[in-house]
Formats: structure tokens, C-alpha cells, sequence
């Protein structure tokens, strides 16, 4: 095709790659070929200060055969049932609240949207006193004692909690444009005919939102299998509950930077980057059932 | 008027790159030195012994960087990999053996040689120097200061409950007993025993008789019988009512349920008081220091330790500025440097006879502690449990010992898991060694 491509298109073309390559080679530098050495590196043990010995799938044999990692996939994959559904669902009823002709709608968006301003750190170090079993406000309200943060059984709710309550904000923003996307004329014809609200619900607004929602969910997802800021502001290292809500990215991150088996650290990472695409072609292959693209 | 946004952000712009410009090449002509830290209550100290040393020598500037403990490790690794370590920085005794045994830290044995023969052994305690040393038996630091850990006990609650205050007689038994007097009379928790070794269950193994590393640090001894004992007594502390459990202390840290008047007594390094004397003023008065409770029936030796720790001032072996730095280090090392630093209070500092600045120091902020509990706890002190697989094994351990703590295994399981971790993490670190030499 190239050589019969006349001089200036060709001049054209290269004028194109020049346009492109800032980007194409801050992609390449910065996560291309760190994705190709973190490979690399779980093929191998780290000595100490960036001397790697080369020990084949040793790393994948030994992260297999522990418990804990076990542990954590599921801790994962706990952590995106929990948050992903409700927080989509109440994400697309904040962003329908936002789309309603209601006064003060300005001030409405910009609260939802601030938990999204503020650093995971400080959510978490607030959170984490309003979960407090000894003085912790929730415990005051409900009069109950307990242990959000540290019993192992609810300590995964109740970072769900602040998770969803984190990224309701910028989901429901996202979901807004889509919202507004939809013509009035449907709404108005489903008057006409006599639709309840929620048959406009399901039949209007559901379908036409769906491209977006497919695209929100698909993020939410891919984030939440990454989630490891919060867990561990929320749960340390001592913290009896810790083995409850250690993600692989939690994992991960006292594998190489606290233990130093950075070897180790990397096939965890390539393990969950595998998790992600699995999850993601499930859901591509499922959205043709869900998503609507006719408008 | 549309226009002077844009103008004012050209300046800006402008202004912050000659900054940065600025901040590369120094072009006053003087020797920069960076200085990396990870305490900031040792701040002032340190800029003092820096400005000591300046004052002798103008053409040199020394800016003193703290970083959080956590951040320090993180990037100090990684500034070693690329060769852009600070110019001098701390060296802590959990690491300096993975550094030195990599060739990252310049050998400092020789630095005092033209001053006097035998420095550092004529000046420093054996346990500084063994924490300023690596595999090799060189000294890869200048030693900075020395601690050890003391109980902290609140005087009120002891007086409430009608029990003696701790003194050097005091046994475990002891220790159990007023926790329940106190707990029985007052309410409050008496002795706090979480999940801790350095300031926790080494020190009572090493009173037991009983030890966490064998002498050539090549295998671990938790299923030693004084061993097992004593973590088996300490951990069960917990079961009593008068401690806590490990949820609790995963909300409360023990230092800040007892200066809120929870707790009446608990383990903390001397490196800390200062901190908590000035942080606390509203509970002075209420609270002193006693030296550790002895273990009652030891294995060997009389049932008295203390975990002492002492951190170095380092350099990189291949530091651009090595020489000028060698001499700052030769500097900070001698009596004077020694003497101002121990005179901020922070740390005592390793030099013999530089000790008393710092129980001055108290002295003058006016707290009034019992400083000879320390002096005295230094003649029977231990040096902290390190080999050089120490950073691989030490989380590990912790997570390892929380089962025994939630009661997901029982602790001779975990004892055994824990001798497994830590033989295996050290042979592994073993059999690399003659990779990377």
C-alpha cells in the first residue's frame, strides 16, 4: 500500500507519526516497557538494589501454593461484588436526582462530586474514626459495639462502604452526561401514551444510558480490582483482620517495597492484570445482550 | 487586561525553570551536601551538629531532609540502585546489613586513623559498633546514638490500687500481679502486650534466656524452650483481663491509650520521651520509667535484657562528593558533634561520656524521670535481633503471629511456621551471596 501513496501524501503521513509520537512515546516509556520488564522481573528473584537472577516459574509456583494469594484473589474479587453493583445502581440514581429540575442542582453536583476531590488518605483516616469501636460515631448512633475495622467479618463492608461512597461522585457525573444525551421527545411521546415513570425507567432511560453505564462499569471494575489505597489506610499490617481484606494490590505492594521479592511482587501483578482482561472480555462479550448503540 | 493572565503565567513559568536551574548546579561556589533523615523531632539536633561543622568549614552547606521511616526505605533503595543517594543519611541496624553486604555504604573503618588508633573501640560500646558493622566485621557508619527500651508506668494508678511502683526486683510475676490489682481496683488495663517484638516479646525471649537469632544469625530460635516460653507467656497476657486484646490495638496505640490514662503501664524506647513528655504535658508528674521486669526462673543468665539499638550516620561508596563528606561524617563522630546532638534530648548519643546532655536536657524542660533506669539498663542490654534477611522475614513474622493472636492457630504452630520463615528467608539470603559479591 505505502509505495503507491504519492509524495505528498507520504509527506502527509509522516507529518501524522511526528503529530503522534509525543504521546506514543511517553505510552512506550512509561508503560509499555516497564509492562515488558515487570514480565521480565517475575521470571526472576530480586537479589537486592536491581540484581535479578533468572528462576524460571519459580515465583508463579510459590505465589500459587500460599494460601494468603488465594486468600487475596478472593478478597479481590469480594471487593468488586460488593462495591461494583451498588455503586453503580446508586450512582445512576444520584446522577437521575441531578438530571431532575430541582433547585440549588449546581450545589448538588458539586457536593456529590467532592469526595472525588478529596486524597484516599484522608477519606480513610476519617472513615476509619467514624468506624472506631471504642469512640467511633457509627457505633454512638446505632448504640451497638462493633468492630467495623477490626472483626473480619464486617471489615470488608465497611470499606465497600467508603469505597462506593468515594466514587459515587464521579460515576454519577459520568452517567449524568450520558442522562442528558437522551432526548426529551422519547420522555414526551411515553407521556403521551400513558408510561408510568418507572416503565419510562426501564424502557427509556435504562437502554439509552446503556452505552455509558457499559463504559462506567467497565472503569469501576477495572478499579476496583486495583483497589489498595483505602485497604490499607483503612487496615494495617496489624491488624487482626488484615488477612480479610488483603487485596492482590495490597499483597503486592508488602511483597516487593516492604519484603523486598520484588520477583514475587511482579507475578502478582501479572496475575491480576490477567484477572482484569478476563473480566473485561467477559463483560464485552456479555454487554452485546445489555448495551443498546441505536439511538 | 485580557492579555495579563497569560503574561503572568510566562513569568511563572519562566521563573520556576530558572529555580530548577538554580537548584542543579550550586554557583556560589560551595561544597552542597544533602542530609536525609527520617525523625523530624531529631531535626533540630541534627542542624545543630551541621551548623557546628560549617562554622568550621564556611565553604560547605549541609540541608538536612527528613522523610517519613516508612518513604525513608522505599526511596533510599531506590536512590541506591541509580547511584543518587543523599550525600550523608541515617543507617538503621534493620537494613545495614543488606546494604553493606551489596557494597552500597562507603567502609568507614579507617576514617579516624590519623586521630588515634582503636577510635571507635576506645569511644564507643561494643553493641554500637556491632550496630555499625557489617557481615565483614567493617564499619560502615559512624555510630550516632544508642537506646534501650524502658517500662513507662503510670504513678497514679499504681497509688489507686495500693501496689508498689516497679523497681529492678520486679519479676513477671510482679508485672501480672499489679496488672490485676490495678485492673481489679481502677478499671483500667495494666500492662499492654500487642504484637510487637522490638519493643515487645524480644525483650522478654532474651530475659528467658531464650534468643530469636543463633550467634552466626543463620537460624532462628523460636522453638528454643526459653524461647517458646517466653512469647507463649507473653502473647497469652492477652487472654487476661487486664490486657487488651489485638483489636483494640489495632484502633489504639498503646503509647496513646496510656497517655490518655487507659492503661497503666507499657514498653517504649527512650528515643520517644522526649516526644511524649512534650507532647503530654498535661500528665506530668503522673507517669515515670522503670527498668524491664525480670523473668523469675531463667534458662541462663540472671532474667534481666533490653533490646538496645543504635543507628549510624552513612555514606555511599560511590558518593560524587566522598571526601567532603568523609570529613563531615569524621566530625559527627567526635565528642563534640556527639555532645551537642545527646543535647537536645532526642537520643543519647553513642559516645561515651556524651550521656549526661541528654538527661539535662529534661532537666531543663523541667520533667523529672527516673534517667538512671537507662544508665543502668545499658550494662545488661542486648544488641537488636538483625541479619540480612531481616527485611524479608520481619512482615512474615508479624502476620505469622497475628494467627496465635486471633486464635486461627494455636502458637506452637506458629512458633514452628515462624522458625520456618525466618531459617528459610536466611538460607535463601545465604545461597545468594556469593551472586551478588
Amino acid at each position: 500500500m505505502n509505495n503507491k501513496l504519492s509524495a505528498a501524501a507520504r509527506r502527509e503521513q509522516n507529518w501524522g507519526y511526528l503529530m503522534v509520537a509525543p504521546t506514543i512515546i511517553g505510552l512506550v516509556v512509561l508503560n509499555i516497557w516497564p509492562f515488558i520488564q515487570t514480565i521480565y522481573t517475575s521470571f526472576c528473584e530480586h537479589l537486592g538494589f536491581g540484581h535479578y537472577k533468572f528462576n524460571g516459574i519459580q515465583n508463579y509456583l510459590d505465589v500459587f501454593s500460599r494460601p494468603e494469594f488465594w486468600r487475596s484473589t478472593w478478597n479481590t474479587i469480594y471487593f468488586c461484588i460488593l462495591t461494583v453493583p451498588v455503586g453503580l445502581f446508586l450512582s445512576l440514581m444520584v446522577a437521575m436526582l441531578l438530571n431532575a429540575k430541582i433547585k440549588g442542582k449546581g450545589f448538588f453536583r458539586t457536593v456529590f462530586f467532592l469526595p472525588m476531590v478529596c486524597a484516599p488518605a484522608a477519606v480513610a483516616m476519617v472513615w476509619k474514626w467514624i468506624f472506631n469501636g471504642e469512640y467511633g460515631i457509627l457505633n454512638q448512633l446505632l448504640g451497638v459495639h462493633v468492630n467495623w475495622v477490626t472483626d473480619s467479618k464486617v471489615v470488608m463492608i465497611a470499606c465497600a462502604v467508603v469505597a462506593i461512597w468515594s466514587n459515587i461522585g464521579y460515576d454519577a457525573v459520568l452517567l449524568l452526561a450520558g442522562l442528558q444525551n437522551i432526548g426529551k421527545s422519547y420522555y414526551e411521546a411515553a407521556d403521551i401514551d400513558g408510561a408510568s415513570k418507572v416503565t419510562q425507567f426501564f424502557n427509556i432511560t435504562l437502554p439509552m444510558v446503556s452505552p455509558t453505564l457499559f463504559v462506567v462499569m467497565i472503569m469501576r471494575l477495572m478499579s476496583s480490582v486495583k483497589v489498595y489505597d483505602l485497604l490499607f489506610m483503612m487496615v494495617e499490617e496489624t491488624n487482626p483482620a488484615v488477612t480479610s481484606v488483603q487485596s492482590l494490590m495490597y499483597l503486592f505492594y508488602r511483597e516487593s517495597f516492604t519484603a523486598g521479592s520484588r520477583g514475587t511482587g511482579s507475578a502478582i501483578v501479572i496475575w491480576t492484570v490477567l484477572l482484569i482482561g478476563l473480566i473485561t472480555v467477559v463483560q464485552f462479550v456479555g454487554q452485546k445482550k445489555w448495551v443498546n448503540y441505536d439511538v | 487586561m485580557k492579555r495579563y493572565p497569560r503574561a503572568a503565567a510566562l513569568v511563572l513559568t519562566i521563573t520556576l525553570l530558572l529555580s530548577t536551574l538554580a537548584g542543579c548546579g550550586a554557583s556560589d561556589g560551595k561544597t552542597h551536601l544533602t542530609f536525609q533523615i527520617w525523625d523530624v523531632a531529631q531535626r533540630e539536633s541534627m542542624e545543630a551538629i551541621c551548623a557546628a561543622y560549617t562554622e568550621k568549614n564556611p565553604d560547605v552547606v549541609i540541608e538536612v531532609q527528613v522523610t517519613s521511616w516508612n518513604e525513608y526505605w522505599t526511596k533510599l533503595e531506590a536512590a541506591a540502585e541509580s547511584n543518587t543517594m543523599p550525600d550523608i543519611f541515617w543507617m538503621h541496624t534493620n537494613q545495614i546489613l543488606y546494604y553493606s553486604d551489596f557494597g552500597m555504604l562507603a567502609d568507614m573503618t579507617d576514617l579516624y586513623d590519623d586521630v588515634e588508633p582503636n577510635y571507635y573501640q576506645n569511644h564507643f560500646s561494643e553493641i554500637s559498633i556491632g550496630n555499625a558493622c557489617g557481615s565483614n566485621g567493617r564499619m560502615y557508619g559512624v555510630p550516632k546514638d544508642k537506646d534501650n527500651i524502658v517500662m513507662v508506668y503510670n504513678k497514679e494508678l499504681f497509688d489507686a490500687a495500693g501496689v508498689g511502683y516497679p523497681d529492678e526486683d520486679w519479676t513477671w510475676d510482679d508485672l501480672t500481679d499489679a496488672s490485676q490489682k490495678i485492673y481489679d481496683a481502677t478499671g483500667k488495663y495494666g500492662f499492654m502486650a500487642y504484637n510487637e517484638d522490638h519493643l515487645g516479646y524480644w525483650d522478654f525471649v532474651y530475659q528467658a534466656g531464650g534468643y530469636i537469632l543463633t550467634e552466626d544469625k543463620t537460624k532462628a530460635g523460636y522453638t528454643d524452650p526459653a524461647t517458646a516460653r517466653a512469647i507463649k507467656f507473653y502473647v497469652e497476657m492477652q487472654q487476661e483481663d487486664w490486657c487488651p486484646d489485638q483489636t483494640y490495638f489495632a484502633e489504639t496505640q498503646p503509647g496513646i491509650a496510656f497517655f490518655s490514662e487507659a492503661c497503666a503501664m507499657y514498653l517504649e524506647g527512650n528515643w520517644e520521651l522526649m516526644n511524649k513528655a512534650t507532647r503530654y504535658d498535661n500528665m506530668e508528674g503522673k507517669w515515670d520509667i522503670a527498668p524491664l521486669p525480670k523473668c523469675p526462673d531463667p534458662a541462663k543468665g540472671d532474667g534481666r535484657a533490653t533490646m538496645s539499638n543504635g543507628l549510624c550516620y552513612s555514606t555511599a561508596a560511590r558518593g560524587k562528593n566522598l571526601e567532603a563528606v568523609k570529613d563531615v561524617l569524621k566530625f559527627f563522630g567526635t565528642e563534640e558533634a556527639q555532645r551537642i546532638a545527646s543535647s537536645y534530648g532526642a537520643a543519647i548519643s553513642a559516645y561515651i561520656g556524651t550521656e549526661q546532655p541528654y538527661y539535662d536536657a529534661f532537666d531543663k524542660a523541667g520533667y523529672d524521670l527516673d534517667f538512671q533506669v537507662i544508665e543502668d539498663q545499658f550494662e545488661y542490654s542486648v544488641q537488636l535481633v538483625n541479619n540480612a534477611a531481616r527485611p524479608k522475614w520481619k512482615p512474615l513474622v508479624v502476620t505469622e503471629l497475628n494467627k496465635a493472636y486471633n486464635g486461627q492457630s494455636d502458637i506452637d504452630t506458629v512458633l514452628q511456621n515462624m522458625q520456618k520463615i525466618v531459617d528459610d528467608a536466611t538460607a535463601a539470603n545465604l545461597a545468594n551471596a556469593d551472586y551478588y559479591k
